[in-house]
C-alpha cells in the first residue's frame, strides 16, 4: 500500500497533473466525456449480454450480434481509458484509498477475465452454438457475469464522486467569459500547432 | 426561478430526498444505467438508418426491437430526473447545463416522434424503407444530440467551471 501511495503521489507531481490542478476546466470536460465513453462502453455490452442470456436477437447468430457491435466497444472503452487515467493522475493519492474506486478497478478487473475466459474458451466452439437457444451455460454464465460486474462499475464509478472529493484546490476565478476563454483555447492550440 | 428552487428545497419531500444519505447516490446511478440502455437503443436504430448493422433484419424488426425500451427507458429517466432535481433544485435549476440537456432532450424526443411517425405508412405496407442522405444525416445528428445530453448532464455538477460567467449558478 506504501508503494502505491508513494507511486499516487509522484503522478500527481507530474506536469499533466500540475496542468490539470491549475485548470478550471480540464476536470469537468474530461469527466463529462468518461461518462459519455462508460455509458457507450456499457450500453453496448448490454446487447452482447442480452443475445447470450437468450433475451434478445435470439434469431440472429452470435457471431453477427458480437461482430458488428464489439469494435464500437473497444473504440468507447479506449476514450474512457484515457480519460479515466486524465482522471485519477491529479487526484492520485485520493484515489488509491477510496472503497468505490477499488470496487470499480475490481469490477473492471473481473469484467476482463470475464471476457478472456468467454473469447479463450466457449467462443472458440461458436461454430457449434452460433445459432442454437439457449446458448451452453458457460456462455450464459459469462453474460450474467458481465451485465452484474459492468453495472458495478457504473454504479461505484457514480459513488467515487460522492466520496471522494478534489485532492488540491480549485481556481478561484469562477466568473470568467466563457466565449473569450473559448477563443484562448483555440488561440493555444493554434500556437501549439506552428 | 431561483425563488422557485428555494421554496422547493424547503419542502418535505425534498428534505428527505436530501438527508437520507443513499437516496441520490442510488437514483443517479439508475438514472446514468438508464441512459445507457436508451442512448445504445437509439445508436442500434441510427445505425441501422445508416446501413452499418442489422442490415439483414428488415426495419420494422429494428424498430419493435429498441423503441420499447427507448420509450420506457424516457420515462424512468423523467421519474429519477424529477426525483434529483427535486432533492438538489439549486444545483439543477440554476444550472445552464441542465436548461440545455433539457432542450436538447425536447428536441430529440420530438425528432424521434416526427421520424417514427413517417415512417409508420411504410411499417403498415410492410414496405423497406430507403433511407435518403437526409435522413442518414438525421440518424448521426441524433447520436451526436444524445452524446450533448449525457455531456451536458455530468456537466450539471460543475456548471460554474465550465460556463463561468455564464452559468446561473449562485455564487458563494
Amino acid at each position: 500500500m506504501d508503494f502505491l501511495i508513494g507511486f499516487a503521489e509522484t503522478l500527481q507531481k507530474s506536469g499533466i497533473s500540475v496542468w490539470m490542478q491549475g485548470s478550471l476546466k480540464a476536470l469537468p470536460i474530461i469527466e463529462s466525456i468518461h461518462v459519455m465513453a462508460v455509458i457507450t462502453v456499457f450500453g453496448t455490452i448490454l446487447l452482447i449480454d442480452m443475445r447470450l442470456l437468450g433475451l434478445y436477437d435470439t434469431s440472429r447468430p452470435f457471431t453477427r450480434v458480437f461482430g458488428e457491435i464489439l469494435h464500437w466497444t473497444w473504440i468507447a472503452f479506449a476514450v474512457a481509458v484515457v480519460t479515466g487515467i486524465l482522471l485519477f493522475i491529479p487526484n492520485a493519492p485520493r484515489y488509491v484509498v477510496n472503497t468505490a474506486f477499488g470496487l470499480k478497478m475490481a469490477s473492471l478487473v473481473c469484467a476482463g477475465l470475464n471476457m478472456a475466459v468467454f473469447e479463450f474458451t466457449t467462443l472458440k466452439k461458436v461454430a457449434l452454438w452460433d445459432k442454437q437457444i439457449p446458448v451452453p451455460l458457460a456462455a450464459r454464465v459469462a453474460g450474467a457475469l458481465s451485465l452484474l460486474l459492468w453495472t458495478s462499475v457504473l454504479v461505484c464509478g457514480r459513488v467515487i464522486g460522492f466520496t471522494k472529493g478534489y485532492d488540491f484546490s480549485v481556481p478561484k476565478d469562477l466568473d470568467f467569459n466563457f466565449l473569450q476563454s473559448c477563443l484562448e483555447c483555440l488561440g493555444r492550440l493554434h500556437l501549439t500547432n506552428i | 426561478m431561483f425563488e422557485f428552487a428555494q421554496w422547493l428545497e424547503l419542502t418535505q419531500i425534498s428534505v428527505t430526498i436530501k438527508s437520507v444519505k443513499w437516496i441520490v447516490p442510488a437514483v443517479q446511478s439508475v438514472h446514468i444505467i438508464t441512459i445507457g440502455i436508451v442512448f445504445v437503443s437509439l445508436l442500434s436504430i441510427a445505425m441501422r438508418v445508416l446501413g452499418w448493422t442489422r442490415m439483414d433484419q428488415a426495419f420494422s424488426v429494428v424498430m419493435a426491437r429498441f423503441t420499447p425500451w427507448v420509450r420506457n427507458g424516457l420515462v424512468v429517466l423523467a421519474l429519477t430526473g424529477g426525483t434529483l432535481v427535486v432533492g438538489e433544485p439549486i444545483r439543477e435549476l440554476m444550472s445552464l447545463s441542465f436548461w440545455l440537456k433539457m432542450s436538447l432532450i425536447a428536441v430529440g424526443a420530438t425528432s424521434a416522434w416526427l421520424f417514427s411517425r413517417s415512417l409508420r405508412p411504410l411499417v403498415r405496407t410492410g414496405r423497406e424503407p430507403q433511407f435518403s442522405p437526409a435522413m442518414k444525416t438525421a440518424a448521426m445528428a441524433t447520436v451526436l444530440l444524445w452524446l450533448a445530453i449525457i455531456f451536458l448532464g455530468r456537466a450539471i455538477a460543475y456548471d460554474v467551471e465550465v460556463w463561468g460567467g455564464l452559468s446561473f449558478s449562485p455564487r458563494a
